[in-house]
């Protein structure tokens, strides 16, 4: 009897230290960038389809700051809890001296310049199709902005879980169980350029899954039920699917959605403004028309 | 006597029908009673963005007669939002958020009648763009805050 239960202890200790150097994070090495010229405004383009400050942005009571800067502290309410996305601004507190790399493991890895994972309410489960140059074009882009000082808050997980830990290794788990792998987009060589610049946009920085898509039991984006609509995360009502647009007469073509995606309520397309859309359909309307429509065109094309 | 009874029963029938029309009215709770003023806000609005997207000719009188009843419209379920009605007998859109900010609420309601009303005010098609432009702002304003997605 207690050789069995020293067996299950020891079996149990290992266990642990398996999960342990498991769970760590495993980012890439400088090596892994080649030379890159950057490319500001491009990084414009894609910070804005990203919708990175729509997350960012300052705690809304803090009546001061600068609503156009991505300073961070505003609540973030999901079912894992309530996140305050920190700011990423480049001063000291934010992203200040970040070298590429650590940009590149944050964004498309989810792993943190200190070496811890964060939370998934940071998309970088759809940035990681973005490829390495456009994540160092947004940089780019990002360095340009005013540095802003502002403190980082740590979220309020259910039960009390205790952030520190869960970001040391328990999002390491979920990473495995979530099959979460950073692949860039591949495209299809069976679609034309419009096609697969849209899918690229979808899927990558415009994260459209993380809401349009239901999640399964691992909190993982189902792929089989890819953009088909789920519960609002927020917890009230539903997030409309993507799929058969054109069969549903929700949209007459790729040009009435893009121009739904361009003007929304302005042009009395009244379902754009609902369950945060609205700060999405705002950064759809200051990208280029060409990358509205190839988005228009991807979408309309999923049955 | 045949006549009588059937004179009586035409009598209970329009006394019948005349309590059905006030129990559609009002009796029919501030849920529907909202939720078909803002239908009219959104037929009204299309027939303006039809207008702008060149589906239909630009006319100073549609323009007006339009505008006219979407400003109606909102002014008419703004009075709809009472206390106690963020739950109903029937899906409501409405967020908490409207009670716990209703002067906000209230604001922002007020500033789609005006742009509404500035709107009916346009005669030359130079002018429509932007005042649709500010009627449309004023709706997504609202609804960006007050409004949450269907079930």
């Amino acid at each position: 009897m207690k050789r069995i239960l020293a067996a299950g202890i020891i079996a149990g200790g290992i266990a642990a230290a398996v999960g342990w150097i498991v769970a760590a994070p495993d980012p890439l090495p400088a090596s892994a960038l080649g030379a890159h010229a950057a490319n500001v405004e491009n990084g414009k383009r894609l910070y804005t389809a990203a919708g990175c400050l729509s997350c960012h942005l300052p705690a809304k009571d803090d009546t001061e700051a600068d609503v156009s800067l991505p300073s961070g502290g505003r609540a973030l309410k999901t079912p894992a809890g309530v996140f305050y996305p920190p700011n990423i601004t480049p001063d000291a507190t934010g992203i200040g001296g970040w070298t590429g790399i650590q940009f590149v493991n944050a964004v498309k890895g989810g792993i943190s310049p200190q070496n811890t994972h964060y939370l998934p309410a940071f998309p970088y489960t759809s940035y990681a199709r973005m490829t390495n140059s456009d994540v160092l074009d947004i940089k780019a882009y990002m360095d340009t902005l005013k540095p802003v000082q502002a403190s980082n808050r740590q979220p309020d997980l259910p039960l009390g879980l205790p952030a520190e830990t869960v970001m040391r290794r328990g999002l390491g788990i979920w990473k495995i169980a979530a099959g979460f792998g950073p692949v860039e987009f591949a495209r299809d060589a069976s679609r034309d350029e419009v096609w697969n610049r849209g899918a690229y946009l979808v899927r990558g920085p415009g994260h459209c899954g993380e809401c349009h898509t239901p999640r399964n039991w691992a909190m993982a984006l189902d792929a089989s039920r890819w953009l088909a609509g789920g519960p609002h995360p927020e917890g009230a009502g539903k997030v409309p699917s993507l799929r058969n647009l054109k069969a549903r007469k929700r949209f007459k073509d790729a040009k009435d959605l893009a121009t739904a995606l361009e003007f929304g309520e302005t042009l009395g397309y009244d379902k754009m403004s609902s369950g945060g859309m609205a700060a999405v359909q705002t950064n759809m309307s200051k990208l280029p028309a060409e990358d509205r429509l190839a988005i228009a065109t991807y979408l309309m094309s999923l049955e | 006597m045949y006549s009588r009874l059937v004179s009586s029963s035409r009598t209970a029938v329009i006394g019948l029908t005349a309590v059905m029309a006030l129990s559609t009215t009002a009796f029919a709770g501030p849920i529907d009673d909202r939720q078909a003023a803002m239908k009219n806000v959104g037929k009204a609005m299309g027939a303006l963005a039809a207008i702008a997207k060149k589906e239909a000719p630009f006319d100073a009188g549609v323009v007006n007669s339009n505008a006219t009843a979407l400003a109606d419209n909102v002014k008419a379920a703004k009075d709809h939002f009472p206390e106690g009605s963020a739950t109903g007998d029937k899906e409501t859109w409405a967020k908490a958020e409207i009670w716990q900010n209703k002067a906000d609420f209230d604001a922002k309601a007020d500033k789609a009648v005006e742009a509404a009303m500035a709107m009916a005010a346009v005669t030359a098609e130079a002018d429509f763009g932007a005042a649709l432009g500010a009627l449309g702002n004023a709706c997504k304003a609202c609804h960006t805050d007050y409004r949450r997605p269907k079930q």
